[in-house]
């Protein structure tokens, strides 16, 4: 369904450092320097997928994005999205995917959401009875019913968001690119968007890829992950492989009935937290049955569960790594042409 | 597919008609600003045609032709072109221009006809009231063949100004704040309200052709006005006919070519 070969996006970036005197010089002499938002990345996404984008900010999750759905142009490589190449914008190709950004909205401020929904289907050209279909869907989905009759100013920014969500499926994209679709709502509202975005991918075969800060999000929807690291790919497999491999520990998270001294637990494992009658242990892998027979043996437990680390300190830690590689391979090259 | 735009366009007027209504107060401020407007536009040529009966050739009630002309062509931009075309500088500094250019449609259609404001009518009858009240002064009508090129001519009036404001806002692409490029345009259309050969003894004449070549401010409204008269020759109107459709014609590649470089605003 998607087939990225090599792209790259490098953008050229006027910089001039702080000052009167730096400014007044560089409306003379203007330097330039190249940000290499995306450098090379390739991968294959195959229909019906939902793929979780994960990087830090300024990664170039968004910049991707933005090449795949044909709003940004290319500096190299090749991008196919269902045979088509975004970049040209055939009308074809718009009809079949939308680009959900949860930081910018395209319904009409002062209208009713409605207003934009008829707005959308005269666009795409959606028949009548599969618009009212659509929408009837929607509309009992999202629980909107009373929501898209009132001016958009007046909603909340989680019932602007179902609406914003039910405008960019009214023409029933079968490629759908999700920016950080959940940013701002509340945890209710976010379990919602993600019960609703995975309904929508299992009833339509959709293909998904979706950018997100909440790692919920992408715990909940994407099988795959992603990761992109300064314009380059650092890992592409699934969720619990990546997990695996980072933090292959697990948490044996201890309920106990009584307060334990710390040294009781030092033997056990790594103590992570240890407080009011809760303690986390980190431990190896295959130590994990041993300990827990040891924990229940020794310690007035009450419950334990055996857990992954949290996927935020998972992926903290694949950035680090990445950010140390980065550093020694600079500092390998600096040391050779010294030596040069 | 006109079929289809026609609806889009339906469905575009529609919703501007619903806001419209919303904030029907408009109604009443625009047309007691557009009263106060039209009189303060009248007030120089007061002044000046109180010295003498006739300027550049052209008498009191024919200057009047060209201020009704202004004052119509001024509603027209100010309810049909500005509206929107100033939302697209919006856009483009926001990065929603993005949504524009994922829908399925042609972008500068879908931007050039995203808002009017219906209330900017009331330019438009001042400007007809105008030239009701031009033509009893000058005690006679326009011919038929007149009315007819005249109202030729304000289809190419208006896509002439159409095709400067989609090259003003294709700079925004480039510059981003043009906020200063809309008003130095807004400020040179006033120009328009004088008939252009007025301009004749400026600096020898080179204004002239700078109203009539490279902004045709004379195309706009002088031309009309003498179609009205039965003064404008058949060249004169054939040449502002291809001149339009050129402008039209490089104001739409130029378009083309800024959404090639849109760089969308990050998020």
């Amino acid at each position: 369904m998607i087939s990225v070969r090599g792209l790259r996006k490098h953008y050229k970036v006027h910089k001039r450092p702080p000052g009167l005197k730096a400014a007044l010089r560089s409306l003379v002499h203007r330097s330039y320097t190249t940000v290499k938002a995306v450098d090379g990345i390739s991968f294959d996404i195959r229909p019906g997928e939902r793929v979780g984008f994960l990087g830090p900010n300024g990664a170039g999750k968004t910049t991707t994005l933005k090449v795949l759905s044909g709003l940004l142009h290319p500096s190299d490589g090749e991008v196919t999205v269902d045979g088509h190449v975004p970049r040209l914008r055939e009308e074809a190709f718009l009809k079949k995917i939308m680009l959900v950004m949860g930081q910018k909205q395209q319904l009409l401020w002062d209208l009713p959401p409605a207003e934009t929904f008829e707005l959308n289907r005269a666009i795409y050209d959606v028949p009548a009875i599969q618009y009212k279909q659509t929408l009837d869907e929607l509309v009992a989905l999202l629980d909107i019913g009373d929501l898209i009759t009132k001016p958009t100013r007046q909603l909340s920014l989680g019932e602007r968001m179902k609406c914003e969500l039910a405008a960019a499926l009214i023409h029933r994209p079968r490629v759908l690119f999700l920016d950080e679709p959940t940013i701002g709502l509340d945890v209710s509202m976010q379990a919602t968007m993600r019960t609703f975005i995975k309904e929508y991918n299992e009833k339509y075969g959709a293909t998904l890829i979706l950018t997100s800060h909440y790692m919920d999000d992408v715990a909940a929807l994407c099988p795959r992950v992603i990761v992109i690291d300064k314009g380059l790919l650092s890992y592409d497999g699934s969720l619990d492989a990546l997990v695996q491999r980072v933090r292959p520990e697990k948490r044996v998270v201890l309920r106990l009935a009584e307060e334990v001294d710390a040294a009781r637990l030092a033997p056990l494992g790594k103590v992570v937290t240890h407080e009011a009658g809760t303690a986390v242990l980190q431990v190896r892998q295959e130590a994990v049955n041993a300990t827990i027979s040891r924990a229940l043996a020794g310690l007035p437990v009450t419950d334990l569960t055996v857990e992954n680390a949290p996927l935020e300190e998972v992926m903290s830690e694949l950035f680090a790594e990445n950010k140390a590689r980065r550093e020694a391979a600079a500092e390998d090259a600096s040391r050779e042409s010294v030596t040069a | 597919m006109v079929r289809r735009y026609l609806r889009l366009l339906g469905i575009q007027l529609k919703a501007s008609g619903l806001l419209a209504v919303q904030y029907r107060a408009d109604f009443f401020t625009e047309g007691l600003t557009s009263l106060f407007w039209t009189f303060t536009a009248l007030a120089p040529l007061f002044v000046v045609y109180g010295e003498r009966p006739v300027v550049e050739g052209w008498s009191f009630g024919e200057a009047l032709l060209v201020v009704g002309w202004f004052t119509l062509l001024q509603g027209i931009l100010e309810g049909a072109i500005n509206p929107s075309l100033t939302g697209v500088v919006e856009h483009i500094r926001k990065g929603t221009l993005d949504f524009v250019l994922l829908k399925p449609a042609d972008a500068q259609f879908l931007v050039s006809t995203q808002r009017f404001l219906p209330w900017r009518a009331f330019n438009v009858l001042t400007g007809l009231g105008l030239f009701v009240y031009a033509f009893s002064r000058l005690g006679r009508w326009p011919s038929v063949p007149g009315l007819l090129s005249s109202v030729l001519l304000l289809g190419t009036s208006t896509l002439l100004l159409y095709s400067l404001w989609i090259l003003t806002v294709s700079a925004a692409f480039y510059v981003v704040r043009v906020d200063n490029l809309t008003y130095l345009f807004t400020s040179i259309f006033d120009f328009a309200r004088w008939p252009s050969s007025v301009f004749k003894g400026v600096a020898k004449g080179a204004l002239t052709l700078v109203f009539t070549y490279v902004i045709p401010l004379a195309l706009m409204t002088t031309f009309p006005a003498e179609a009205m008269l039965g003064r404008l020759p058949l060249h004169a109107l054939a040449g502002a006919v291809v001149g339009a459709v050129v402008f039209a014609w490089l104001a739409r590649r130029v378009w083309l070519h800024s959404i090639g470089h849109y760089t969308s605003a990050s998020s």
